[in-house]
């Protein structure tokens, strides 16, 4: 495998688990790793793929990097950092994203039925004020009132072919 | 005993002591993220992933226990250098006691526990 690859991977990888982090502070320490890792490098003197494999190795999983971000008693990232930087400040102001899914979810699904929400939905998503538990939780209920009509179709068929076949043996 | 079982009440017990350690590497000299893990790492089994000293010095700035500064370097990018505040050293004091008598505590339960099997 090319080293470039490597990093780029490790990089990918650290970013995809960074997600919960507040936006700013995930650019922050991709940045820093990055700075860490040609520092690293440096200090070996090659980039052939052990030292490269050996150097990541060091830096230990991406997973445990971003763990460490909610510290040994510490509440998680995202609370702490509304917590800090107080009213009034863009963390807790709502975006073109949130508005969008707002609207979507809710006008959308009048306007637009089954497209509106399922769009409000890739907003939503989008968004970097809400967490991901937040996000979760409203892709659920979409997808539930999207999809009862039919699951209680569906139920309402199989309860009939089996009263049916109870009833006519 | 299983290799495993051991080790894991030290990854919890490493996560509580690692910020203070970071405090006493700052405590004489300023310095950055790349040199403090390197004095964590040779003091043996203190650091496990390299990594987590960002986050860990991201919480202490946050707490105002250090200050940063960005400082140009002879080679390669500006370094962040981090430097111990009056907070810090008195959390880093306090520590210390606390430590002290912790870890008389549990050496003298272990080594009674041992002599009694004995």
């Amino acid at each position: 495998m090319d080293t470039e690859a490597l990093v780029t991977d490790y990089l990918g990888r650290l970013d995809a688990a960074a997600r919960s982090l507040p936006a700013s502070r995930r650019a922050e320490l991709a940045g820093e790793v990055r700075q860490h890792i040609e520092m690293a490098l440096a200090e070996a003197g090659g980039r052939d793929e052990v030292t490269v494999r050996n150097v990541l190795d060091r830096l230990g999983p991406p997973d445990d990097i971003v763990d460490a971000e909610r510290g040994a008693d510490g509440p998680p990232p995202g609370w702490t950092i509304s917590a800090t930087t107080g009213p009034g400040t863009q963390s807790s102001g709502w975006g073109g994203n949130e508005i969008a899914a707002v609207l979507l979810l809710t006008l959308g699904s009048v306007f637009l039925p089954i497209v509106g929400p399922l769009l409000g939905l890739i907003f939503v998503w989008a968004s970097q004020q809400w967490t991901n538990r937040q996000k979760t939780i409203a892709s659920l209920i979409v997808l539930v009132v999207l999809f009862l009509p039919f699951i209680l179709l569906l139920g309402a068929r199989a309860g009939t072919t089996i009263t049916q076949s109870v009833l006519i043996p | 005993m299983v290799l495993g079982e051991a080790r894991k009440p030290f990854t919890e017990l490493r996560r509580g002591v690692a910020e203070y350690c970071v405090l006493a590497v700052l405590r004489d000299a300023e310095s950055y993220a790349f040199d403090i893990v390197r004095v964590l790492a040779q003091a043996g089994g203190l650091v496990t992933s390299e990594g987590t000293i960002y986050p860990l010095l991201a919480r202490l700035r946050r707490d105002n226990l250090v200050t940063t500064s960005w400082r140009e370097s002879d080679a390669g990018p500006p370094r962040r250098y981090y430097r111990i505040t009056r907070e810090g050293l008195a959390a880093l004091v306090a520590f210390v006691s606390d430590w002290t008598s912790f870890r008389d505590s549990v050496d003298a339960v272990l080594i009674g526990f041992k002599k009694g099997e004995a």
